[in-house]
């Protein structure tokens, strides 16, 4: 069980599995940085990226790139409207983190009712068959669609990075990130800078479902467990670090992999969770996190 | 007969769950998600108890499930209240779906299939009623108790811990174990209604404790008015209700199950917008 | 709940003298519908079986109201939803207890069964799953019956076939890791253990899980002839095309809920060779089940998910039948336990779809149909 090929197989299938996780954490993570909150609303976001595309593909009979890029405007749309309409309006009421986390929630909850309304609840898949062609390198398995997800992933991470480091609509991100109400006083508009990285984490949805959507199956309740793990690598990275946390998606879904040359496969949740609650206690950001100065 | 009967002791068990939830969040200012943990906890104790020692009292279990539950609280306090805001609802968050794992993946619970057959402490036609007044009269017990916390001066201190714990910690006062008393307190309460809902309904499943169950009693108190003592007593009446009323109403289930859903999360976003304070609370109390 | 009429003896003689005489005049009086509850998931994700179920009650009671109901009674058919959680069980049960007042009802899906059944002992009244395969449904009280085979009858035939006719000595267990897993993986594995075979690879996911590339590999190592998977309909074919995408060519071997077409179509070629279990009857076995499939084809364009189980619902209508004609024929009131006596007392029940059901206690035997998968399509394999 030890032997080099089984271990490079189960480190190959482990990164290509965390591919979407990856995105969906980084989505999550870059909104918590420039705006200070835990959008949970995200998983209604994940749940309007994958029906849309869906029905794109099975109901309108669409091909792949208008699928996509319908998925592309729903997401984005939803996710600003969101920011617009909902987050702005609170936190111009000054309210508190629990506010914000009881509607981000129960948006999400709202968004998967309507689609359970709409699609009904039976497991679906983006595709009718869910293999993906194979080859062999070197004795491991890769396929088509690790090779996708793997893509996917680097170029996004790639683009991120340029995007925010070279771009100017990227620095201001960063500088509402660092201290909104600073970044203001230079001219940098905050909620312009919400609106911007609400629309850049939608596309790291579409990416995320699209993958995830083309593997395995999913119901509209789906999404509620996917943003767990984005929590979950979000934490572990850092907040404020949103390639620390890729970093920590990737280390966390390898340590779930490789788990199992020890323990039966039924505990790896357990660890998923265990580390979670570890990690909070283990790395306590003293007593309060520093408020965010919301600037109007 | 039964049926309403069912539906009267669901909502007095979710009222002790709102209740107390409300005296942990609404209150202390706890944001902790983890309430069905320690309704499970009780639930749990209380069924495994009464399967096991046959010999030994129901009251007996379901006060040893309100212990259990007390000491898995203070574990869970004792590591984490150190951390606060959104820290402190992840780790919650955490901890409830990890125990939750735990419980699965563990025999002597039942393991996801749940425990069944806790044995029937009451029998005859008069079953129904008998539990209905006990879980009432523990649901009225409980609201009270939180209302004699609050409005006493423990509850004048509880409220400046919750809006201004640096100058509480300032004045000399111990936060921490304040909010580890708070939370013991509410999670006691909650593991009780967990004892009191495995002897009724004699069968306690893992599936039921997950997050859509913290948002169900979230929703209760966010509804009704939290920080307020009585609202968490109007939402779990309505959230438990209304549902069932619906169902009478022959809609296609297709459409039922995610119309229930609907109007409850538009309910609540409604009130969140509308009315932050909930159907009871005052305006302009701030959350 | 109902109770039975005090008669004195010379009125109960009078009385039945002139029902006998005059049957028209009870057919005329007996018109209100006689209702039967079945407790089903209608939304959720087992909601794809669940409404295909209520559909097969629905044409039964069509079929069995046209040919002049029950008793002369029209069937009227409850179904209430259950989402296959247990909670919801419990409400859709006393629903039929309290508020329609039903002597009996039926329901599926082990959690919601076990759920239900201390409220059908407690109130008396029969509660009988066609469904769900839990062994443990057999001893869950006086009340709770099953006319659906429960596990131990098709995994451990299969397991006995796949040692003693297919020859395979080494087997994998790969299960769900709920109910309908774990149960059904310990009694294939002690079965194969004690017909002589060894069990090299026993590994539970969790149902939440999509990716099993460490179980599989764990799997491929320990080099089993044959692997039996045990999921529900979602995660199977997820298993097995993860398990062909590593390289494993082995037999797979499944049991009722991967005989699907969705299946098939989700796999393709991978799906060659595969070996399910079917509790009921095929095309070739009964010649009811052709007819079936061409009006489901006729009136839904399409064939039922879980062919088999939806037989059965079909069915049940049948069984009541049975069972209030008989309970009317001794002159008592239906109730639980009238209905129930008159269960055990007929035993033996020849029903349009599924052939003979025999009833043994709280069990039933059934013969249980191989199938395979060749060239795309599920062909029958043997009968066992």
């Amino acid at each position: 069980m030890f032997e080099p090929i089984i271990l490079a197989q189960i480190l190959w299938t482990g990164i290509a599995t965390a591919a979407p996780f990856v995105l969906l954490t980084v989505g999550f993570a870059l909104t918590l940085k420039v705006t200070g909150l835990w959008n949970f609303a995200q998983s209604g976001q994940m749940a309007i990226a994958f029906y849309t595309m869906f029905y794109a593909l099975n109901g309108l009979g669409l091909p792949l790139f208008a699928a996509v890029a319908l998925g592309v405007v729903f997401t984005a749309g939803a996710a600003y409207l969101i920011e617009v309409c909902g987050l702005q309006v609170l936190r111009d009421r000054q309210s508190g983190n629990l506010t914000f986390f009881i509607f981000t929630l129960i948006l999400s909850e709202f968004i998967i009712y309507v689609i359970t309304l709409v699609f009904g609840t039976e497991p679906e898949t983006l595709y009718r068959s869910i293999l993906s062609p194979i080859d062999i390198v070197g004795g491991i398995a890769i396929s088509d669609w690790d090779k996708t997800g793997i893509g996917m992933t680097a170029i996004g991470l790639i683009a991120l990075y340029v995007f925010m480091r070279y771009s100017k609509e990227g620095q201001f991100l960063t500088a509402v990130a660092d201290n909104a109400r600073l970044a203001e006083l230079y001219g940098i508009s905050a909620r312009r800078a919400y609106r911007v990285v609400a629309i850049v984490a939608a596309l790291f949805i579409v990416a995320a479902m699209y993958l995830i959507g083309s593997h395995g199956w999913i119901v509209p309740n789906s999404p509620l467990e996917l943003v767990l793990s984005a929590v979950i690598g979000t934490l572990l990275g850092g907040i404020g670090r949103v390639f620390a946390a890729a970093w920590a998606s990737i280390f966390l879904a390898l340590i779930q992999s490789f788990s199992i040359l020890f323990i039966g496969s039924r505990w790896q949740n357990l660890l998923l969770y265990g580390f979670l609650f570890a990690t909070i206690i283990l790395f306590p950001r003293g007593v309060r996190m520093p408020r965010f100065r919301w600037a109007r | 007969m039964d049926y309403p009967i069912t539906i009267a002791i669901s909502i007095a068990i979710y009222t002790i769950l709102a209740a107390s939830y409300n005296l942990v969040l609404g209150y202390g200012g706890l944001s902790t998600v983890a309430h069905p943990i320690f309704f499970a906890v009780g639930a749990y104790t209380a069924g495994l108890m009464a399967v096991d020692f046959p010999e030994i009292p129901a009251f007996v279990n379901v006060i040893a499930g309100m212990g259990t539950a007390v000491v898995v609280s203070v574990l869970l306090a004792g590591s984490s209240l150190r951390v606060s805001g959104d820290y402190l609802l992840i780790a919650s968050l955490g901890f409830q779906l990890g125990l939750l794992q735990l419980i699965k993946n563990l025999e002597f619970t039942g393991g996801p299939g749940g425990l069944s057959a806790i044995p029937s402490t009451l029998v005859g036609p008069m079953r129904g009623p008998a539990f209905l007044a006990i879980c009432g009269a523990a649901a009225v017990a409980c609201v009270f108790v939180v209302r004699a916390i609050v409005n006493g001066p423990y509850g004048r201190a509880i409220s400046a811990m919750r809006d201004e714990e640096l100058a509480f910690t300032a004045l000399g006062r111990n936060a921490m174990s304040m909010k580890i008393a708070i939370f013991a307190i509410g999670c006691g309460m909650a593991g009780g209604a967990g004892g009191l809902y495995a002897y009724y309904f004699q069968y306690v499943s893992p599936d039921q404790f997950d997050v859509l169950a913290s948002a169900a009693i979230l929703t209760m108190v966010v509804l009704g008015g939290m920080g307020t003592v009585y609202g968490p007593v109007v939402g779990a009446v309505l959230l438990l209700a209304i549902p069932q009323a619906i169902t009478f109403l022959q809609l296609p289930p297709s459409i039922m199950a995610p119309m229930q859903g609907i109007i409850f999360t538009l309910l609540v976003l409604a009130f969140l917008f509308l009315r932050p304070a909930g159907i009871l609370g005052t305006k302009g109390r701030p959350i | 709940m109902t109770r039975t009429p005090f008669l004195p003896r010379r009125s109960l003689l009078a009385s039945t003298a002139a029902l006998l005489a005059a049957p028209s005049i009870v057919r005329a009086q007996g018109k209100e519908p006689l209702k039967i509850g079945s407790a089903l998931p209608l939304t959720g994700s087992q909601a794809g079986y669940g409404n295909d179920f209520a559909t097969g009650w629905r044409q039964a009671v069509a079929d069995v109201n046209a040919a002049g109901g029950i008793l002369g009674r029209q069937i009227e058919l409850i179904t209430l939803d259950t989402q296959a959680e247990p909670q919801l069980g419990i409400n859709a049960a006393n629903r039929f207890i309290g508020v329609e007042k039903l002597p009996m009802f039926y329901t599926a899906w082990s959690a919601v069964v076990k759920a239900q059944a201390p409220i059908a002992n407690r109130e008396k009244v029969l509660m009988i799953n066609d469904g769900a395969n839990s062994p443990e449904i057999a001893t869950l009280g006086d009340y709770v019956y099953t006319a659906f085979p429960l596990a131990e009858v098709d995994i451990t035939k299969l397991a006995r076939y796949v040692f003693t006719t297919l020859g395979k000595k080494t087997a994998a267990v790969l299960y769900i890791n709920n109910d309908t897993g774990i149960d059904a993986a310990k009694l294939y594995r002690d079965t194969f253990i004690a017909a002589g075979g060894k069990i090299v690879a026993f590994e539970a996911y969790d149902p939440k899980a999509t990716e099993f590339t460490g179980m599989l590999l764990k799997t491929r190592a320990a080099n089993p002839e044959i692997v039996h998977v045990h999921g529900l309909t979602a995660d199977t074919p997820q298993v097995i095309a993860q398990m062909r995408q590593l390289g494993m060519t082995q037999r797979i071997t499944s049991y009722s809920a991967a005989y699907n077409p969705k299946l098939v179509q989700q796999l393709g070629p991978a799906a060659e060779g595969i070996i399910v279990t079917s509790l009921a009857p095929g095309v070739n076995d009964n010649p009811n089940v052709g007819k079936f499939l061409d009006r489901w084809k006729a009136e839904q364009g399409r064939v039922p998910n879980g062919l088999p189980y939806v037989q059965y619902q079909y069915d049940m209508v049948y069984l009541t039948k049975a069972l209030y004609e008989y309970v009317d024929k001794k002159g008592q009131v239906a109730t639980g336990d009238t209905l129930r006596e008159a269960l055990l007392t007929i035993g033996t029940f020849d029903l349009p779809m599924t052939g003979q059901m025999v009833l043994d206690g709280h069990r039933v035997n059934k013969p249980v149909y191989l199938l395979t998968v060749e060239k795309g399509a599920f062909v029958p394999l043997a009968t066992l």
